[in-house]
């Protein structure tokens, strides 16, 4: 079984990296489209056609785009995404201290989404019939409208600006410093003691994560009560009635069970979606994170940032798949063979 | 076994799809609120009382008539540069409409293209677009438009092409599975039996059946295009400085929320009630479209 | 005292606006340790009777009149908790579709676990003993390996037998099973059916067959009720109601059934098909009245009470016609169809092949290759109607669309009328399109919805060269519709506007636009009710008097193929093991197979 589910696992992991290098390619051609000259950004206003030219050569530039691709993608292998135009750094470095934020605020979203969505899916399906139903229904279709950024925005208004609950600015009060250890905030101050810090970092936390988390509830709502209303008419439902199982038994055990997977399967590439909200999450709450970081340098046009936190976001969103489609897996008997 | 009679049956498959579809609710608000912003987007030179890019930095940060920072002629207050915020609302419609309707048309017809053909006929050619789908599907939606915009520079047109390009895979993924389901039903193969052509089939047989669906998503479509518009022109990277665009509204209203929490409030109900519509008037469509199924 | 009594149960809901009686005045017993069969088409009632007794009647619907009685208390009066208690434990069910009715995932002995605790039984190992025995009582080899698997991991057959298993586990008093083969094989069907005669005779169980087959009921009950719309036409002695049957209904069901053995004669087919449930409230008399041969000016408003006329043999009816008879003994014997055997086979298929290599499954594993058809070979005759019979999975459907050309062959040689078309579909599509068509399954499927039934049938005069002009489809139509028993005004309408064996014909008259040389009919009759299917038969038969055509006839109904036949091919696992002529075939069976598909006819 468990020798089954490796297999299955390397094989994910084979597909995914042609796909990966699929990615690849895309970036690099997409934002060769450019219009400005990335020779002429780097290069003080009085260089000679000369000192171009000399540039342009020592980028590569000159040598057709396949061949310089493999030379990137070369660099990219050996872990050199290149160095920021805007600030000089590699880029390597420069996501490698974002990242960690980011995937700390996705984590706690993808937790909130699901701690939200799941019981309200079941709720809306326990209000199935009812008057009440449509007023929650018009609800979620309203949730439905407000896509994370807006929420970000409106949980800021309310939560920072009218009622001053929440702070809404970075990840800890300017005041405080936590020395890094892993770049992971929470378990940082976990490691060296600092529960104060724990908790500020904590309530920063609260407002983003909520903001990422409410793009995706009425999603996972939505699906988790129509997977239950399928699966509420099938014939094994009808079955345990008739074998006398009661009826919230027949719900939680015999209904939700198989109602979760097609759910699953969707918080996968949900999550996906998630991970992307954080872009602009990060901007509304200054979040120094991978987006902030991104949109930071679309703003400049820095391409190397651009190219490697697009690839960053692509590997995330892969990694998110591959681990939904495992724990699929792992849960659905019905992808086991028979014997 | 279902006991429901053939005449019941009847009655719902000869009434026109159309009609029925207004009789809910869901359809007749969302399009209702629709026909308002399409309205205002027309006539917006009519009805809007300034020139959205006119500055008064006399009157710069007021409020809308009913708060105490309220100045006489501006009824939804201004912005940081006096401009007039329902000018601009107003006038921002157009945007987000005609961004909304090219984009979703688009990427309505280039991904059901992709999926009937993939759907359809399955093999190499359902294995390449699937392929090129989860290719697509590796980006976060928003990461993979802003590099496109990146790529291809801003401006309204450059927009419509990003969110085609970046959307067509919802499209995509879904009918295909619905041209897989269609597929099965042996009135394809009979079409092809009859000595239909495979395009024939396709456009005569597969196309109307997967029709609703397409109908709905469209609808749904509009609303995110709204929204990734209105993400593009919040980082600036949308249309040009001169046009008036709900995300840039926002964007500037950020940096003065304390002073004048309206300005920010305001474009953000605009952004919402335009998706609302949408998605009530999707909604609405697939709930009238399901329930026939149900009968049949 | 029985040990269940429905007496003059009526079940009402709201159907077009109107109070209908969905169950009217059902009265209906089963003893202790007896077997009472519920016989009717679909949408007669006959499961809203198990519905009504396990307490789930769909929403809208509720008993109005009458009793229920269960060891001698009112089901209809009991509190529904106290009611519920009695499922799976004093009640038990055997569903119909045994493959879907186990939770896909849990593993069965989770799901027998959970149902021996519900029955009481303490201790988890004292449970697995019971699970055990009770797969082993229900004869499923390995009962231990059966207990960790998952449904998927069964087969049919499987999941019926530990559905059955589960049934019995609590000694029920009562065992209602609704069409309980009706989703299997023909063999593994007469298997279950023999487990539970064995299972029922050695218990006192009383259990309530529903089946839509009269046949069937009358080999394994010892009584019968005759349902029509709602209502119990007719009970009595199993074999008595199959041999004199006394209601109009019951003797035109017998007469439209096609044996198995006997003369074969044609059969007496009901005009028109049951009312739908709305169709219910413009019928206060007998409800069978409107397609009745011997009716009255009275039938249409007098309504009967069900009255004894032998001793426990009750009909519903006014007493005039059940003295008439009609049906079996009138029916005229088929004449033999006169072949001339001289002639070159229209169809004639040789060393037919077809596998599937189907890569892989979506976690990437690859799929072993199916070998579908085996070396296939037949001959058609000009006017032969062939039969070519299997079990589900047989590949006689895959035979089907390779001589159509919806798939395309790995081996083997196609020829129709001379023409080899053995080809990919698009290049033989001209000459196929003209000589050999195919009548779909299900109606439902093989007509687009959104399209009117005129342009339906005339499908395949849009792409003719030169095109045809609407006129010209229209007087086409006309002429189809005709020639298949369709009223002229079905032209206008949409398939959902029409009954499900009017469908049926359109399906036909499709079929026959091109005017085609030979016909592939895949399992046209199986999803039809028993009435309606006479009706169908007929026509086929009729087509080929006047027309002389060809049809491979493909069915797993034996009776039906002996009905409509000359020859019949049997089919197993991609090959046939048999061809011959029918009568032949089935008085002599030379293979395995062939003889075991013989014997479960029932």
């Amino acid at each position: 079984m468990s020798g089954e589910i490796l297999g299955i696992v390397l094989r994910r992991i084979a597909v995914a990296i042609p796909l990966m290098l699929l990615v690849s390619i895309l970036v690099f051609v997409v934002l060769r489209l450019i219009p400005a000259d990335p020779v002429a950004m780097s290069v003080p206003p009085n260089a000679t056609n000369e000192d171009i030219e000399a540039l342009r050569r020592e980028m590569g530039l000159h040598l057709p785009i396949m061949h310089q691709y493999a030379i990137w993608l070369g660099h990219i292998l050996q872990g050199d995404l290149g160095k920021s135009i805007a600030f000089g750094q590699p880029v390597f470095t420069l996501i490698g201290q974002s990242l960690p934020a980011t995937i700390e605020l996705a984590v706690f979203g993808a937790l909130f989404a699901t701690a939200i969505g799941l019981p309200g899916g079941i709720l809306l399906f326990r209000l199935r019939g009812r008057p009440s139903e449509q007023v929650v229904d018009v609800g979620s279709t309203l949730m439905m409208s407000i896509p994370e950024f807006l929420w970000a925005l409106f949980l800021i208004l309310v939560f920072g600006v009218a009622f001053n609950l929440l702070p809404f600015a970075g990840r800890l009060p300017p005041d405080m410093t936590i020395s890094k250890v892993t770049g992971f905030l929470l378990l940082d101050c976990l490691l060296t003691g600092n529960l104060t810090a724990f908790l500020e970092a904590i309530r920063h936390m609260l407002l983003p994560a909520l903001a990422l988390a409410l793009g995706t509830v009425p999603l996972i709502m939505r699906l988790l009560r129509s997977s239950l209303l399928d699966v509420i008419g099938e014939d094994y439902v009808t079955m345990a009635r008739l074998r006398g199982v009661p009826e919230r038994r027949v719900i939680n055990r015999h209904a939700l069970r198989n109602a979760l997977l097609p759910t699953l399967s969707l918080m996968g590439v949900q999550f996906g979606f998630l991970f992307g909200g954080t872009l602009l999450v990060e901007v509304i709450y200054s979040y120094p994170g991978l987006g902030n970081l991104m949109v930071e340098a679309v703003r400049n046009t820095d391409l190397p940032i651009i190219q490697g936190a697009a690839l960053v976001f692509a590997l995330a969103v892969l990694t998110i798949n591959l681990v939904v489609d495992v724990v699929y897996i792992v849960v659905n008997p019905k992808l086991r063979r028979a014997r | 076994m279902s006991p429901v009679s053939a005449v019941g049956t009847a009655s719902v498959a000869s009434e026109h799809p159309l009609r029925r579809a207004l009789r809910s609710g869901r359809v007749a608000v969302g399009g209702s609120i629709l026909l308002v912003l399409l309205f205002c987007a027309v006539a917006a030179p009519l009805i809007a009382p300034y020139d959205p890019n006119e500055q008064d930095l006399l009157n710069a940060l007021k409020g809308p008539f009913w708060t105490d920072t309220a100045a006489p002629g501006f009824l939804l207050g201004t912005d940081n540069l006096g401009r007039d915020t329902l000018s601009r609302l107003i006038y921002g419609t157009r945007v987000a409409l005609f961004v909304a309707v090219c984009a979703a048309v688009g990427t309505m017809l280039f991904g059901t293209a992709l999926a009937l053909l993939a759907g359809y006929f399955g093999g190499v050619v359902d294995w390449l677009i699937s392929r090129a789908v989860d290719l697509w599907m590796s980006f976060p939606p928003v990461v993979l438009s802003l590099i496109l915009i990146v790529g291809f520079g801003v401006g309204i047109g450059n927009v419509i092409l990003a969110i085609i390009l970046v959307d067509w895979t919802r499209f995509c993924r879904v009918v295909r599975s619905e041209v897989l389901v269609i597929r099965r039903q042996n009135y394809v193969d009979a079409a092809r039996l009859s000595g239909f052509s495979h395009l024939r089939t396709m456009l005569r047989e597969v196309l109307p059946a997967a029709a609703p669906l397409i109908i709905t998503l469209m609808s749904l479509e509009m609303g995110i295009a709204v929204i990734v518009e209105a993400i593009l022109s919040f980082v600036g990277m949308s249309v040009e400085a001169s046009i008036p665009a709900w995300g840039v509204m926002i964007a500037d209203a950020r940096n003065y929320m304390y002073q004048s929490a309206w300005g920010l409030i305001l474009p953000i109900l605009a952004i919402v009630t335009t998706v609302l519509a949408f998605n009530l008037l999707g909604d609405g469509l697939r709930r009238t479209f399901d329930a026939r199924l149900q009968q049949h | 005292m029985s040990l269940l009594a429905l007496n003059d149960v009526t079940v009402t809901t709201e159907a077009g606006g109107r109070q209908v009686d969905v169950l009217r005045d059902v009265s209906l017993a089963v003893g202790r340790g007896e077997l009472v069969g519920v016989v009717g088409e679909s949408g007669a009632g006959k499961s809203m009777v198990g519905r009504l007794i396990a307490g789930m009647l769909p929403k809208s619907f509720a008993a109005s009149g009458g009793s229920v009685t269960f060891r001698d208390r009112d089901l209809l009066a009991m509190p529904p908790r106290e009611r519920t208690g009695l499922l799976g434990d004093a009640i038990a069910f055997v569903p119909q579709h045994p493959m879907t009715s186990l939770n896909p995932v849990l593993s069965l002995g989770a799901q027998f676990d959970e149902h021996l605790k519900r029955l009481g039984q303490d201790g988890k190992a004292a449970r697995r003993e019971r699970a055990l025995a009770a797969l082993d009582s229900v004869h499923l080899p390995r009962p231990a390996d059966l207990l960790g698997r998952f449904p998927h991991q069964l087969s049919g057959g499987q999941c019926q037998r530990a559905l059955i298993a589960m049934a019995f586990a609590g000694k029920p008093d009562l065992i209602i099973a609704d069409e309980p083969t009706t989703a299997l094989d023909v063999i593994t069907q007469a298997r279950v059916m023999e487990l539970i005669d064995e299972l029922q005779r050695d218990s006192e169980t009383g259990l309530l067959f529903i089946t839509h087959d009269l046949r069937l009921a009358a080999g394994h009950c010892q009584r019968i009720a005759v349902m029509y719309a709602g209502e119990i036409v007719e009970t009595g002695p199993a074999a008595a109601l199959l041999g004199d049957p006394l209601h109009p209904y019951t003797r035109s069901l017998v007469a439209a059934n096609p044996g198995i053995d006997g003369p074969v004669r044609r059969l007496a087919a009901l005009p028109d098909h049951m009312p739908g449930l709305s169709g219910f409230a413009d019928l206060p008399g007998c409800r069978f009245a409107p397609r009745c041969p011997v009716r009255d000016e009275v039938c249409a408003t007098a309504r009967s009470p069900l009255t004894e006329v032998a001793p426990g043999r009750f009909v519903r009816s006014g007493g005039a016609c059940r003295q008439v008879k009609t049906g079996a003994t009138e029916q005229a014997a088929l004449t033999a169809v006169t072949l001339d055997s001289a002639a070159d086979p229209i169809l004639s298929v040789d060393g037919l092949g077809k596998t599937f290599r189907s890569g892989r499954d979506w976690l990437g594993r690859r799929r072993a290759p199916v070998v579908a058809v085996d070396g296939v070979s037949l001959d058609i005759a000009p006017g032969e109607f062939v039969g070519l019979v299997g079990e589900s999975g047989s590949g006689k459907s895959t035979v089907a669309r390779l001589l159509l050309g919806l798939e395309t062959p790995d081996d083997g040689r196609i020829v129709v009328d001379g023409q080899d078309i053995t080809g990919p579909f698009q290049r033989t599509a001209k000459q196929r399109i003209a000589l050999i068509q195919m009548i779909f399954q299900d109606p439902q499927s093989a007509l687009n919805p959104r399209q009117r039934i005129g342009r339906l049938v005339t499908q395949s005069m849009e792409v003719r060269r030169p095109p045809a002009s609407w006129p010209e489809r229209l007087e086409r139509a006309r002429d189809l519709l005709g020639q298949t028993g369709l009223p002229e005004d079905t032209i206008g309408r949409y398939p959902v506007q029409v009954s499900g064996g009017q469908r049926q014909r359109v399906n036909i008259a499709r079929a026959l636009c091109t005017a085609p040389r030979v016909l592939v009919a895949d399992e046209i009759v199986s999803g039809l009710d028993v009435s309606v299917q006479a009706q169908i038969l007929n026509l086929l038969l009729d087509m080929r008097a006047r027309m002389h055509i060809s049809m491979l006839f493909i069915s797993h109904d034996l009776s039906v193929v002996r009905y409509l036949c000359n020859r019949v091919a049997i089919m197993n696992r991609g090959r046939i093991v048999e061809q011959g002529p029918t009568e032949e075939v089935f008085r002599a069976p030379q293979h395995d197979y062939t003889k075991a598909l013989l014997a479960a006819v029932p």
